[in-house]
């Protein structure tokens, strides 16, 4: 960000490290397995489609029954347990995913451009506005995207396509001067 | 590149969807009860109508969910996409497919 | 007039005359201006020779001003940097620019090929199927020679050094073509807050404004349509993409867009793009692309210096160039009448306007202002005549004239001569209809206007403009205004009032009257060529030809005569060749209908389709936590579905062979170690996980105990092998699948769509583990004893940890999950780890096992060991036609419960007893390994039938001689028989069948 508040013209690339991941499952229409996430979780699990809540961890909706909750690598573990234990009474499904998962930081004023060279979402503000998440396709790799701060994108790609992505962001952001190793 | 509206996701293009052939195919209760013929039927014959076709999808990309499309094989038209109801809610769904609460947007 | 540009005017012109360019054509050197194109230069130049034509090397000159110019057909720069058939009215010059004509050698004024003209009548349509198709064999002979004759520009002779990229794009209102009506539309949908893109194919914004000599509101139409320009620049979310062509409407309102960046190839060197491929969804779109001019079709109509009448206008009125100094214009419509004022206001003579009509205005002209403009500049108008030829070879020098009875297929007679240098010819002008109809619209044929417009859309869209039929300009500006009106208001959007512009431009017209074939001295078959489709030298003669020949559909005769074929599609030519067609056939034009109009509107270079997605990107290369080692190791890599795997890791320059069979002896011997994390892994939990699981694999899983293992195989309901890999009881209600690496994704889809679509009643919960874990088999006698010393904190021996089963436990310091199975025969484990340790894992079994010589071995090694067991490789022994039955795996299939495909395994097809089944093949010879795929044979000599395959074959080192695995028919009881296997060019080898596992049968070894 720039002193007036907007973004800096360009693109920065970033990977995002220290994170654990845990795949959640379970139905939310039935009994009190959401409630009893939540009160495990300390914050809300969106009930809504393409949307995530952002507070000590990350909780993107990935599907109706669905939800990939990013945090801090060494709560992965404890955090993992409590769900596990505290859901045990309900059909629900808690998975450490954290070896899976690679996440990257994409912002700046032509962080949108970048973006829409290989995925086909409408990333227009209006559409995809902050608190937004999908999953769908950048470049050939399958990823979620979520949108943060106007400008901010964060990238959750499945580990072995990481390497992949990165020379593709690498290779798309270069006519916006970025500068990013592939590698 | 078609334009498919996920009931959950809404709208994405093609390339995030895979295609799932026809839909309300039931498998038979008994398939044993059936002749070779008949189970031949169930197996390789599908009824590949000129104009509206109700077809599965999934959003493989997306939230992995299979639903139900209604779209004119001559226009590629899509009428309508649907969830199908049984799903989660213990009753089979192909043989009942139908349109979902509503249409998103 | 600028040097060395003697037909260049001294006023006037959209080109910079402070800013000349050097370029050079067919190796010569000219000058030019900024603003021109290629094909102005060349004019302005006075180069009237810029091609030959395809089949007949007629000499050729520049026809049209843009997408439409069927002969100026370029080679631009050199190398790799290349970009062949560029049309010369769409290259914008730059300096240092290099053309070349695509056609004519050795060259363009001197070409060889030039005898084919003389040549008479040979070569008419269908000359190549009816000369070249016999003795069929020496069709290879033919085919090279011709194609070196034949054909356009020249393929680049390296990578494209270029950079091209894809965007996606959305928007409310795309408008295709930037003319009156595009400008129009798109202020009428941006001022009502639309998302707007605004595509044009030339490099400003105005269309045929740019070229008129009318004003709007007050100012000149080329300055209004620049205040518009900057207007939309003002207006948020209006993306204005000049240089673009919209050359493709797809389903649901896609359409792509062809967008040039750089000017000049190999200009975009310094890391910028040359073009760009917009890929845009739009809610609404107005195509607003205008319409092309018709040529008139009479003989010789082809000669340099027949020009579109909109041609001249544009190159006198945007480029300042006088395409000729005494010109006869030719036209059956008014719109002519504007060229001879254009010419007349620079300088040239008009020496007649040659009117087919007989006009309003009687036997002088057209009534109206245009007629009165005319007539006030003295040009003289000749109605009610032709003119049937034209005299010169690489110059037109005269015209005959004749008078015009209303009879196409007559012959004229006392035609006078006129000199000139120029014929401006009209016949009418057809809308760009190709995106509607790529769009699915329809077209209807209008009588009056002689054309098709474009009727009911299939799709969101709205046809506005001259393309939808509107010819004058005042028409056009309401059109747009229209158009862009009625797409926002299906937005939903309320549309911005818009104030119509006003224009003094004449918009009285005088009807049309069709002309599509100028009658000649000598009738249709014997007079000299009446072209209409230039590019290809389709002539009336041919046309005629083919219906005598007894072609009657239009897209028949397309492809008989070549007419609408090539770099230009027919966009002069199509319309022509249907009305000649129709009235060959008696029958009426809209009858004979138009051939289908498919993208791409105009020729799209392979760079920009391909984007960035070329090179190390062209398609995403997956790799394990490990994969740095390997590469580090110096291993080759093979490429799995998107995975990339070390082969082998050759020691001292070994070659293949030898480090596969080092890497085998290795395992059988002491101790090797594999990377397998690409297998597909999923967690399958809840509480009617055994239930779904029963119907899936054909196995017993309800009897497997908590810690088990067991080899599954997944059959589609076909009965037919789908997958196969082993799964773990990791609780009373969880299960571990492991997939096969490429059905990973199948097998997980395959799954969901039973559960959410024919069984939702079951609660079962699928969660892909395939990245997080990375797997790493340890497999060798002494693999025990390394997991020993890495330290593990539970008990390995035989009795506590039995083959088949799997436990948790620290390995090294670090959590991991050990399955105790085998893919090698020996004994083995698998460790499953965090793929955030895997790599940190490998090196300390690297080092602790450095004492047992530990091995890593590839993919081959894996894939010999495998088959020294009888293991199946699925996708590799299958394909999708074998039943586990064919597989010998009827110990896996249950007979206590129903699966998938179970009920296929009765039917009759599936229990003949000739299926092919999976055997082992021994070469007799001891030594020849047989390519995988060779097809087998039951008996040698004579002609005989196929009896099966081969799937697999290596040399095993460790038995020490090759082993083969194939698909043979009825091979199960044919044990001990010897078939033969074929060999390209040499006697059929024989070979035993035996059964698929060669060592170990009993499988002692991974039971230790």
């Amino acid at each position: 960000m720039s002193e007036t508040g907007l973004p800096l013209p360009g693109v920065e690339i970033s990977v995002r490290s220290g994170r654990g991941y845990l795949n959640l499952r379970l139905d939310p229409r039935r009994g009190q397995a959401l409630e009893a996430a939540e009160r495990i979780l300390g914050q809300p699990v969106p009930p809504a489609e393409n949307t995530f809540t952002a507070s000590e961890h990350e909780i993107y909706w990935l599907g109706p029954d669905e939800w990939l909750i990013a945090t801090a690598a060494e709560r992965v573990l404890s955090l993992g347990s409590e769900l596990a234990e505290g859901l045990a009474g309900f059909h629900s499904a808690v998975n450490d995913v954290s070896g899976g998962h690679v996440e990257l930081l994409v912002s700046g004023a032509d962080a949108r451009m970048v973006l829409a060279k290989g995925c086909t979402l409408d990333l227009h503000p209006r559409e995809f506005a902050p608190g937004q998440c999908a999953q769908t396709g950048l470049g050939r790799a399958a990823v979620l995207l979520a949108a943060g701060d106007p400008s901010i994108y964060t990238i959750v790609v499945r580990r072995s396509f990481s390497d992949y992505l990165r020379r593709w962001l690498a290779n798309a952001a270069r006519p916006y001067g970025a500068r990013f190793p592939a590698r | 590149m078609l334009l498919i509206e996920c009931p959950w996701c809404g709208p994405r293009a093609e390339t995030e969807f895979s295609y799932g052939g026809e839909a309300g195919i039931e498998r038979p209760a008994d398939p044993y009860a059936l002749s070779d013929a008949e189970w031949a039927d169930y197996l390789f014959f599908r009824s590949n109508p000129r104009g509206a076709h109700r077809e599965l999808w999934n959003h493989a990309q997306g939230c992995r969910r299979w639903f139900g499309v209604e779209r004119d094989t001559v226009s590629y038209r899509i009428e309508k996409s649907y969830r199908l109801s049984g799903a989660g809610s213990g009753r089979p769904a192909a043989a009942h497919i139908e349109a979902s609460e509503e249409k998103r947007r | 007039m600028a040097a060395g540009q003697p037909n260049r005017l001294p006023h006037g012109g959209r080109i910079d005359r402070s800013q000349p360019l050097a370029f050079s054509f067919d190796g010569r050197a000219f000058e030019g201006f900024a603003g021109d194109t290629l094909a102005s230069a060349l004019m302005a130049a006075g180069v009237s020779l810029v091609g030959r034509s395809f089949k007949l090397r007629r000499p050729r000159g520049i026809v049209g001003s843009g997408a439409e110019e069927p002969n100026a057909i370029m080679q631009i720069g050199e190398g790799a940097a290349a970009q062949p058939n560029l049309p010369a009215t769409r290259v914008e010059l730059c300096g240092g620019l290099n053309a070349r004509p695509t056609r004519g050698w050795p060259g363009v004024r001197f070409d060889i090929g030039a005898v084919n003209d003389f040549f008479g009548r040979v070569l008419g349509a269908g000359f190549y199927y009816k000369t070249f198709m016999w003795p069929r064999s020496w069709w290879k002979h033919y085919e090279h020679a011709i194609r070196k004759s034949a054909g356009f520009g020249q393929a680049p002779d390296g990578p494209d050094p270029d950079r091209y990229e894809h965007m996606n794009a959305h928007c409310d209102v795309l408008v295709a073509g930037g003319g009156p009506a595009g400008l129009m539309a798109a202020l009428a949908a941006a001022k009502s807050g639309a998302r707007v893109i605004l595509a044009d194919e030339q490099n400003e914004f105005g269309g045929s404004l740019l070229a008129s000599a009318a004003s709007i509101d007050g100012v000149p139409a080329a300055e209004w349509a620049a205040s518009a320009v900057a207007e939309l620049q003002g207006l948020d979310d209006c993306v204005l993409l000049p240089s673009s062509t919209v050359f493709g409407y797809h389903d649901h309102n896609f359409l792509t867009i062809a967008e040039r960046c750089a000017v000049h190839p190999g200009s975009s060197n310094g890391g910028g793009v040359r073009e760009r491929l917009w890929r845009v969804r739009a809610r609404q779109v107005v195509l607003a692309q205008g319409s092309l001019e018709r040529p008139l079709v009479f003989c010789n109509n082809d000669r340099p210096g027949v020009m579109l009448a909109s041609a001249v206008s544009t190159y006198v009125e945007r480029y300042a160039v006088l395409p000729g100094r005494r010109a006869v214009v030719f036209t059956n419509n008014d719109s002519a009448y504007r060229t001879a004022i254009s010419l007349a206001g620079a300088g040239a003579e008009v020496a007649a306007i040659v009117d087919s009509r007989f006009g309003g205005g009687g036997r002088t002209g057209p009534a109206g202002e245009l007629g009165a403009r005319v007539q006030a500049l003295g040009i003289p108008v000749l109605a009610g005549h032709v003119v049937s030829d034209v005299a010169g070879r690489r110059r037109v020098t005269g015209a005959s004239i004749a008078r015009w009875y209303g009879d196409s297929w007559g012959n004229v007679r006392n035609t006078i001569r006129m000199d000139c240098d120029l014929v401006a010819v009209s016949g009418g002008w057809s809308p760009a209809v190709h995106l509607h109809s790529q769009a699915g619209g329809r077209l209807d044929w209008d009588e009056t206007r002689h054309c098709f417009l474009p009727a009911e859309a299939r799709q969101a869209h709205f046809s506005a403009g001259a393309g939808n039929g509107k010819w004058s300009l005042r028409e056009c500006l309401a059109d747009g205004l229209r158009a862009g009106a009625e797409a926002v208001s299906k937005l939903g959007l309320k549309p911005v009032a818009v104030r119509a512009p006003d224009t003094d431009a004449d918009d009285g017209e005088n009807p049309i009257e069709p002309l599509w074939r100028v009658p000649a001295a000598r009738d249709a078959d014997r007079c000299p060529r009446q072209f209409i489709d230039f590019q290809n030298d389709t002539t009336v003669a041919d046309i005629r030809l083919a219906v005598r020949e007894g072609y009657r559909n239009v897209e028949h005769v397309k492809r008989y005569t070549a007419l609408g074929f090539g770099t230009d599609q027919g966009k002069l030519g199509n319309i022509n060749g249907m009305a000649v067609l129709a009235n060959v056939l008696g029958k009426a034009i809209p009858e004979v209908g138009t051939t289908t109009f498919r993208p791409a509107y105009t020729p799209v270079s392979f760079g920009v389709c391909a984007g960035e997605s070329v090179g190390e990107l062209y398609d995403p290369v997956r790799t394990t936590a490990i994969h740095e080692w390997h590469e580090a190791a110096g291993a080759p890599m093979e490429t799995v579905g998107q995975w990339r795997r070390p082969w082998y890791f050759p020691r001292n320059g070994e070659d293949l062979h030898a480090a596969v069979a080092r890497e085998c002896l290795a395992v059988r011997k002491s101790l090797g170690v594999m990377d397998a994390s690409t297998l597909g892994k999923i967690d399958a939990c809840g509480p009617d996980v055994v239930e779904f699981l029963e119907r899936i694999y054909t196995h017993n899983v309800g009897r497997m105990k908590v810690g088990r293992c067991a080899y599954g195989v997944i059959p589609g309901e076909d009965g037919m092998l789908m997958d196969d890999g082993v799964m773990a009881r990791t609780g009373e209600h969880r299960f571990y699948l492991t997939t096969t690496t490429g059905g990973a994704a199948a097998v997980l889809d395959w799954m969901e769509k039973w559960l959410q679509t024919e069984w939702p009643e079951l609660e079962v919960y699928l969660t892909s583990l395939t990245d997080h874990y990375s797997t790493i088999a340890a497999a060798g006698p002494n693999s025990r004893s390394l997991l020993e010393k890495l330290g593990c904190d539970i008990p390995l021996d035989k009795e506590s940890f039995p083959f088949m089963t799997m436990k948790p436990a620290v390995l090294a310091g670090m959590r991991v999950t050990l399955f105790r199975v085998s893919f090698s025969g020996e004994l083995a484990f698998e460790i499953n780890i965090d793929s955030n340790d895997a790599l940190a894992m490998w090196r300390k079994i690297m080092e602790a096992g450095a004492e047992f010589d530990i091995t890593p071995y590839g993919t081959e090694t894996m894939h010999v060991l495998r088959a020294e067991k009888g293991f199946i490789i699925a996708g590799q022994d299958t394909d999708g036609s074998v039943t586990p039955v064919d597989l010998g795996m009827n110990w896996l299939l249950s007979k206590d419960k129903d699966f998938l495909g179970k009920r296929s395994l009765q039917r009759p097809d599936c229990l003949r007893e000739d299926r092919k089944q999976w055997v082992g093949l021994l070469s007799q010879d001891g030594r020849t390994v047989l390519p995988e795929g060779t097809q087998l044979i039951g008996d040698t000599g004579k002609p005989t039938a196929m009896c099966g395959h081969v799937t697999s074959s290596y040399f095993s080192a460790c038995l020490g001689h090759p082993i083969a695995l194939a698909l043979v028919a009825g091979g199960r009881q044919r044990k001990g028989e010897t078939i033969y296997a074929a060999q390209a060019g040499r006697d059929p080898l024989p070979v035993r069948i035996v059964s698929p596992v060669f060592y170990d049968p009993k499988g002692k070894r991974q039971h230790v």
